[in-house]
């Protein structure tokens, strides 16, 4: 293992975190881990020895339930950690969840023995993963694009941003924290390539013998619930069900026709601003 | 685009409307209709749906569905339940919305299941920052509905607007800052047009207020400290600056008058809590009932049930309105059995002092007075240094669980907890975001010893006419029914039916975790359910078929 020299100086200032986060797990319990108090040092554990590191921990104890492209799994709960952390909001917190776990759910804190230096690492791997949006320079024009997608694209007439669009698409409001601009442009390009089985349609005839037909907002073993064209929402038992159809297909039109290139890409450009201010 | 509007009107077959769908209603669950301000108003003769926290705007609890009753109630069965994913107390009361239920969980997220399964339709998981300031647990307590968006406080002092046909976030306002100690945890009330509601943090030295907020757009309309400020009336009844971080948080939801036009909230303890030294005087307007107007929120009326508390006697009720024959006149009550261990009426007109007794075991106060109300002290119950024995405890005589009303017995129905603690006071300093109590309490007997129940008080007695013995103690609301029933839940993990009238055990089934919420009741396809959240899970029964 190598260590830089450098990073015994600040050996105090680790100590000082190391205090802040012990004394947090003495609060009474229903506190939440408190690293915002914690002084942001920045993680010292950042080389690429570290990130890699930290990737072989990763493989090992946390793939299980964050995948190995540690983009999360549906059936554990385990989010996706390639996008913007939705309970971190620092390089402290992500530490102090690792170390203390999120109360209340599956994620537990990594064992005592585990060395606050390899909770670090995995911090700098799990920070590898991401990007920093304003490095990323984008030929369109972001705000020629909000024009493109409430005017000519017409895409809120499907999508909402801000509480504002349609029912018949997901919620775009956030669309930049976990999509590249490249995934961005593939999904205006070829709708059809990935579509989240939340926007599968299913056509079905209950016991009453009319055929619905919307959007699978969610299916299990005896049931089924759609939200048709006009928003209404219905439940089906599937022992009632005559006939069930499913279109894995999205009803969203390529815009490889319609828009021009340079349209497409201020369409890219605004849909990657769309991401929640940053919580202070 | 064009294209795609096409393509999207050809997949979906396009419904006749009316007949058709009235007609296929019976078969499958129906989508709901906008919930108008009109409906919320008239929410009682719509049994089928439970529209509010309260169900109705004087916050009765009580239902005109009496498929369920008490000829049938040992028939009960469970249809279904739902887990909540995130691990902590429940202390959520669902809505349902034409066979559409909406479930709050901890911390601050929504999900929509279809009422009669319990099966989701979408979830709402609010992103929450690490370093939120609670007292009491992570907890959220319901929704309120107007139009077709949910409105939710969350842990963070926040309030969002939700779709409640896709979950989707509308908007998301900042009520106040929660690192300085404020918090949200329970469903806003609607009145009219507007967002009303309360804050949590009485523990942290805030200055509690009620708010009022555009549904459209989230933008404050209007906001009333619950603690007036300098050359305001009351504010010269907080010695020094302490009305600045006076507390008297508003964390419950409050009820409405329609033709009175008036708002109805209760207001929590002073700060700190337990050390009353540092703000004598009254404390205008903590562990007090404030009547407001109804479009510009302005105080039409208070009624101090605990002048200087300093033993934690939140007046955080839900106000119970109703109109009763009092000594032989109508009149418009509110009643309420406080957490200083007293049962009130009061007329709500204007705040006039009716009737009041204790209604479970109280040391502090010798009684009220006949003509104000307020409380004649014993002297020397205060919280001292080395502590000094109190009833009823911090926890109180009852506490933000609710209370129910039955039309039919004309009873007023609590949860009411005999119980004792030593209470002592600390000196603290007021440091922002940090707790600022001065004292706390503790027991010298096991919770056994003590001794809980469901309580029967006439309104114009005040007298206590039935009780039902429960142990150790409860946090379970009461729901009240025309199917002559009184259902509510204890600490010990049971969900139990009584005999409105007599008190009488009718059916019970142990649910397994403690019952920290009040049931609700509702029916889809014509056939009455009830609905309570133990632990982490929300469990729904109805007749065996």
């Amino acid at each position: 293992m190598i260590f830089n020299l450098n990073r015994l100086s600040p050996k105090l200032l680790r100590v000082a975190l190391l205090v802040i986060v012990l004394g947090i797990s003495s609060y009474p319990s229903g506190w939440l881990f408190n690293s915002a108090q914690a002084e942001d040092a920045g993680n010292l554990y950042n080389t690429a020895v570290d990130i890699r590191m930290g990737n072989r921990y990763f493989e090992r104890q946390c793939s299980r339930c964050h995948g190995f492209d540690a983009k999360g799994n549906d059936e554990t709960g385990a989010p996706d950690l390639t996008g913007r952390l939705r309970r971190a909001s620092s390089d402290t917190g992500i530490f102090s969840i690792i170390r203390e776990g999120v109360p209340g759910t599956a994620m537990i804190p990594v064992a005592t023995d585990v060395t606050n230096a390899t909770v670090w690492q995995l911090v700098a791997y799990i920070n590898s993963l991401r990007y920093d949006p304003a490095s990323v320079e984008l030929a369109g024009d972001a705000k020629t694009g909000g024009k493109l997608f409430a005017g000519k694209a017409d895409c809120s007439v499907c999508h909402m941003v801000d509480g504002q669009g349609g029912r018949l698409g997901p919620d775009l409001s956030r669309i930049g924290e976990n999509k590249t601009p490249e995934d961005l442009l593939l999904a205006m390009l070829d709708p059809d390539e990935e579509v989240a089985p939340r926007w599968w349609r299913v056509r079905a005839a209950g016991a009453d013998g009319v055929i619905r037909e919307g959007f699978r907002m969610n299916e299990d073993s005896f049931s089924l619930r759609i939200m048709d064209i006009d928003s209404n929402l219905w439940s089906f038992q599937k022992r009632d069900i005559l006939n069930y159809e499913r279109f894995e297909k999205s009803t969203m039109p390529s815009y490889a026709k319609s828009l021009s290139d340079g349209e497409l890409d201020d369409l890219v450009a605004y849909l990657f601003t769309l991401r929640r201010e940053v919580l202070p | 685009m064009k294209n795609a509007t096409v393509q999207l009107a050809s997949l979906c077959m396009v419904l006749s409307a009316g007949a058709a769908e009235e007609q296929l209603s019976a078969v499958i669950t129906p989508a709901f209709t906008p919930i108008t301000w009109e409906r919320l108003v008239d929410a009682r003769n719509e049994p089928h749906n439970w529209l509010m926290y309260s169900g109705t705007i004087d916050s009765q609890r009580y239902s005109l569905l009496d498929d369920i009753n008490v000829d049938n109630v040992d028939r009960l069965e469970m249809k279904w339940a739902y887990q909540i994913p995130v691990i902590d107390r429940a202390e959520t009361v669902p809505l349902v919305v034409d066979g559409i239920m909406f479930i709050t969980e901890a911390p601050s997220n929504v999900v929509a299941v279809d009422a009669r399964t319990g099966r989701e339709y979408w979830r709402y998981d609010h992103e929450m920052p690490d370093d939120l300031r609670i007292c009491c647990g992570r907890n959220n307590r319901g929704v309120a509905i107007l139009g077709e968006t949910l409105f939710m406080s969350t842990l963070d002092a926040h309030l969002v607007a939700i779709d409640a046909r896709t979950g989707n976030l509308l908007w998301d306002t900042e009520v106040a800052p929660h690192e300085s100690g404020y918090s949200k945890t329970a469903a806003p009330l609607i009145v009219k047009d507007k967002v009303v509601t309360g804050v949590a943090g009485g523990e942290f030295g805030i200055r509690g207020f009620i708010d009022a907020y555009d549904p459209a757009t989230g933008e404050r309309e209007w906001r009333t400290y619950a603690i007036p400020g300098p050359g305001e009336l009351g504010n010269d009844t907080w010695s020094g600056d302490s009305w600045k971080t006076g507390g008297a948080a508003t964390w419950i939801t409050g009820s409405y008058d329609a033709d009175l036009n008036q708002i109805y909230w209760g207001t929590g303890n002073p700060g700190p809590d337990w050390n009353g030294d540092v703000r004598l005087g009254d404390n205008l307007y903590s562990d007090s009932v404030l009547a407001l107007d109804g479009d510009t929120g302005s105080i039409v009326w208070h009624f101090q049930f605990t002048p200087h508390d300093v033993h934690d006697y939140d007046a955080i009720q839900i106000p119970i309105l109703a109109d009763i024959k009092f000594n032989d006149r109508e009149r418009q009550v509110m009643m309420w059995a406080n957490r200083n261990g007293f049962f009130y009426t009061l007329d709500r007109s204007n705040g006039q002092f009716l009737a009041g007794k204790p209604y479970a075991a109280q040391t502090w106060a010798q009684g009220l007075d006949p003509v104000t109300g307020r409380p004649i002290r014993v002297p020397g119950m205060a919280p001292t240094y080395e502590g000094i024995m109190v009833s009823p405890p911090i926890v109180g005589a009852t506490n933000w669980y609710s209370p129910g009303y039955s039309q039919d017995t004309g009873l007023f129905y609590v949860t009411s907890f005999d119980g004792e603690q030593e209470f002592f006071k600390r000196d603290e300093d007021y440091q922002e975001g940090e707790r600022f109590t001065g004292g706390g309490g503790r027991y010298t007997s096991p919770m056994d010893a003590f001794h809980s129940s469901i309580r029967a008080i006439n309104p114009e007695t005040a007298e206590i006419e039935w009780e039902f013995p429960i142990m150790p103690r409860s946090s379970a609301g009461i729901t009240t029914t025309a199917g002559g029933l009184v259902f509510t839940g204890s600490a010990d993990g049971y969900f139990f039916a009584l005999d409105a009238s007599t008190g009488e055990e009718l059916w019970n089934i142990s649910l397994g975790r403690r019952v920290h919420a009040a049931p609700i009741t509702f029916s889809v396809n014509d056939k009455q359910m009830i609905s309570i959240a133990s632990g982490n899970v929300i469990y729904t029964f109805g007749l065996r078929n």
